[in-house]
């Protein structure tokens, strides 16, 4: 499903305007970035929670060359399920 | 990490930015949950601009074991959430870890893991040095460049000198075994003559040789020849040392041309004098071949069943051979060279290879050849 598709479901069931749930998207998910970027954790009730992990740096090996180098660490975002709609997905 | 924004902080600040009430942006905020929720069971996949893809994975059943009691176990397929950052959000939060790093290092690393994606040990390793130097000895920061050095100090020097040595002698080696040269990278004008000289060498070599073999080929080929344009002449040989003692003077000038020729043919007549006449009355491959085409020496590389095909066009009749010199034969595949053998002329009725006669000299003659 994409934005669109998404933002006119919303409309019909909160009765809102489809611009103004694309101006509140627009700017949750502003906030949601700026939040992530600062390394804070965004919980979205019902849902789950956006993380940011931390990837510590490590040596890796080209297969080839065998060449070792070291690979800096980055953070990556990550979703993690509410539990009970991680189980109710489980299974579908 | 600890830190979280939770619901009400998002649903205050999302009313505040929007300027719409903290009501309205509620419904909003678990609307989209549950429509997120609602559109990943149906479509099993959602895009949501600015932020990413929320997808539902399935996980393919497995089978594993029990630990406790080693009984094989499989594990259920399920389907899990996946989330996958837009490429720009994603490029924001790697980046947005140097905010943190900073907290522990002070100022001067700031903008190195910025710079460096993903660097060579060594120029890592030299930056780390110059930055030590610069800054003195912070114990924090200590604790970091060694652990990058010490792995600098064993691992650098092997990528560096493994593939010099093995990539140069390589094409040296693979040199000489081409006889044509194959240089990919000519060095110098003078090694290059030293290689064309080796190879003509080589090359003259390799025609010497040719020449040996095929000289020795074609001689034995002409014996071969000559052999078979023989019996002719011993058949009037034996008729004329039958007949007239004085027709002995007819072969001789044939027998002149070479000295193996000579031999063979010494030894095709001592074999014909001694059992010439009284041979041809005694055997009984007389009373069933009426003639003998042919009689030749045996040759090194020669077999009864090549010299059937030679003079009757097949293999098959070789017991006829056999039969024809079982007198001095034991072992058809063992004959000594230079064995006169006798080529009978076979009769149409010996011709047929499903005969009884010829099955029953065929059954002889090959276990003679187990002997």
């Amino acid at each position: 499903m994409l934005t669109k598709e998404l933002i006119s479901r919303i409309a019909t069931a909160t009765g809102l305007s489809k611009k103004q749930v694309e101006h509140l998207m627009s700017t949750s998910n502003a906030i949601l970035r700026e939040n992530l970027m600062a390394g804070k954790a965004v919980s979205l009730q019902g849902f789950g929670a956006l993380e940011v992990k931390e990837r510590a740096p490590r040596t890796i090996v080209h297969p080839r060359t065998g060449e070792r180098t070291v690979s800096p660490g980055k953070n990556q975002l990550v979703f993690r399920p509410v539990d009970n709609l991680k189980e109710e997905l489980k299974k579908i | 990490m600890a830190e979280k924004l939770s619901w009400t902080e998002l649903r205050r600040i999302l009313a505040s930015r929007a300027g719409v009430s903290e009501k309205e942006a509620n419904t909003f905020l678990t609307a989209l949950n549950a429509e997120i929720v609602e559109a990943l069971k149906t479509d099993k996949q959602v895009k949501i601009n600015g932020l990413g893809i929320f997808k539902l994975q399935a996980v393919a059943p497995r089978k594993s074991v029990n630990v406790a009691t080693g009984e094989a176990i499989t594990i259920e397929g399920y389907n899990k959430v996946a989330f996958v950052p837009e490429a720009g959000v994603k490029e924001l939060i790697e980046r947005s870890g140097e905010p943190r790093t900073e907290d522990i290092i002070p100022d001067g690393n700031t903008a190195q893991p910025e710079a460096d994606p993903i660097k060579k040990l060594g120029s890592q390793a030299e930056e780390i040095v110059d930055i030590l130097g610069e800054l003195g000895q912070s114990p924090k920061e200590e604790d970091k460049p060694e652990k990058v050095q010490e792995p600098e100090a064993v691992i650098e020097p092997e990528p560096i000198k493994e593939p010099e040595p093995v990539k140069e002698p390589e094409p040296v080696f693979y040199v000489p075994q081409s006889q044509q040269t194959q240089e990919p990278e000519p060095p110098k004008k003078k090694e290059k003559k030293h290689h064309f000289l080796r190879d003509t060498l080589i090359c003259v070599v390799i025609l010497l040789l040719l020449l040996l073999v095929g000289y020795f080929f074609l001689r034995s080929q002409l014996s071969d020849l000559i052999d078979s344009f023989l019996p002719d002449k011993t058949q009037t040989e034996q008729v004329a040392v039958a007949t007239d003692s004085t027709a002995a003077a007819i072969p001789a000038p044939i027998e002149s041309p070479t000295e193996e020729e000579l031999t063979e043919e010494q030894i095709l007549a001592e074999f014909l004098e001694a059992s010439g006449e009284t041979e041809e009355a005694e055997t009984p491959s007389d009373e069933i071949y009426e003639d003998i085409i042919a009689i030749e020496p045996m040759h090194e590389a020669s077999r009864l069943t090549w010299m059937s095909k030679r003079f009757y066009g097949t293999k098959a009749y070789w017991p006829y051979i056999y039969d024809a010199n079982k007198d001095h034969i034991s072992n058809p595949s063992k004959i000594d060279v230079g064995t006169p053998i006798r080529v009978p002329k076979l009769t149409e009725a010996q011709k047929d290879t499903t005969s009884a006669a010829y099955l029953q000299l065929l059954q002889e003659a090959e276990e003679a050849c187990k002997k």
